[in-house]
């Protein structure tokens, strides 16, 4: 049983564009079968929850450092790199499995 | 994934805040007409303004795409009293930071301010609002638009 990976979903206001990559990403590990944990937050709560969390997509500008993998995921907005983008995602989270494991 | 949604991004369109030939010089010239306008129709709290100026300079919201930037302010939720999404074609480039990168800027003709207030529940528009930045004809059509009749067409598609 693969661990389930919790992800941290950060925008600057948590409202917009963190809903849009929230959708794109539930659906990516949907299809590449990786048990998810999603939580949508603002990126200024991020380090607070960075310890209850695998793994940190965000929007923005990351404003400090955190002890968990971290991706910027405007491509999910702009369509630019979204192959790359998805990769990336995947690559990480089976990775975050693999450690478990 | 969103195209056989029924929600519109023009169905979020208000007339009164749809701004076209513009010649904002700065994103803080931008916030401030919209927020007259967005405050005298009631869309908007006094908080609106302050905290969407803060809001851009500490997270940008500048897209970098292939050929043009694009803009889609916002704040926090407890600042909007009606939901909209405001459009604002300025005649030339207004400088946005960049969302990725603030050391970057984009230059954008067209900005969405988007006054949204029930977070995480807007997600059918928001896909549609990003289908459309992402359709470059589209946002070179809306660069080019003179009536508020061609953005509601426009962005009913």
């Amino acid at each position: 049983m693969n661990k389930k990976v919790n992800v941290l979903v950060a925008c600057g206001a948590g409202i917009a564009t963190s809903t849009v990559v929230m959708s794109k990403v539930e659906e990516l590990f949907k299809e590449n079968n990786i048990d998810v944990n999603l939580m949508q937050i603002k990126i200024a709560e991020a380090k607070s929850k960075q310890d209850d969390a695998d793994m940190l997509i965000s929007t923005t500008v990351l404003p400090t450092t955190y002890s968990i993998p971290t991706i910027k995921a405007m491509g999910y907005l702009t369509g630019l790199g979204v192959d790359k983008l998805n990769k990336e995602v995947i690559d990480t989270a089976k990775k975050i499995q693999d450690e478990a494991n | 994934m969103a195209s056989d949604s029924t929600v519109e991004v023009s169905d979020y369109l208000r007339d009164q805040l749809i701004f076209l030939h513009t010649s904002f010089k700065t994103t803080e010239e931008l916030f401030t007409s919209v927020n007259e306008v967005a405050k005298e129709n009631g869309f908007v709290t006094d908080e609106f303004l302050p905290k969407i100026i803060k809001r851009e300079a500490t997270f940008p919201t500048g897209l970098q795409l292939e050929h043009r930037g694009v803009a889609i302010p916002h704040t926090d939720a407890d600042t909007i009293k009606k939901e909209f999404v405001a459009v604002v074609v300025n005649d030339a480039p207004v400088k946005f930071n960049r969302m990725d990168d603030p050391e970057q800027t984009v230059d954008a003709k067209l900005a969405f301010v988007l006054g949204l207030n029930k977070p995480h529940a807007q997600l059918e528009m928001l896909q549609a609002l990003m289908a459309i930045i992402q359709d470059d004809s589209l946002v070179q059509q809306l660069e080019e638009v003179s009536t508020v009749e061609q953005v509601h067409n426009l962005l009913s598609k």
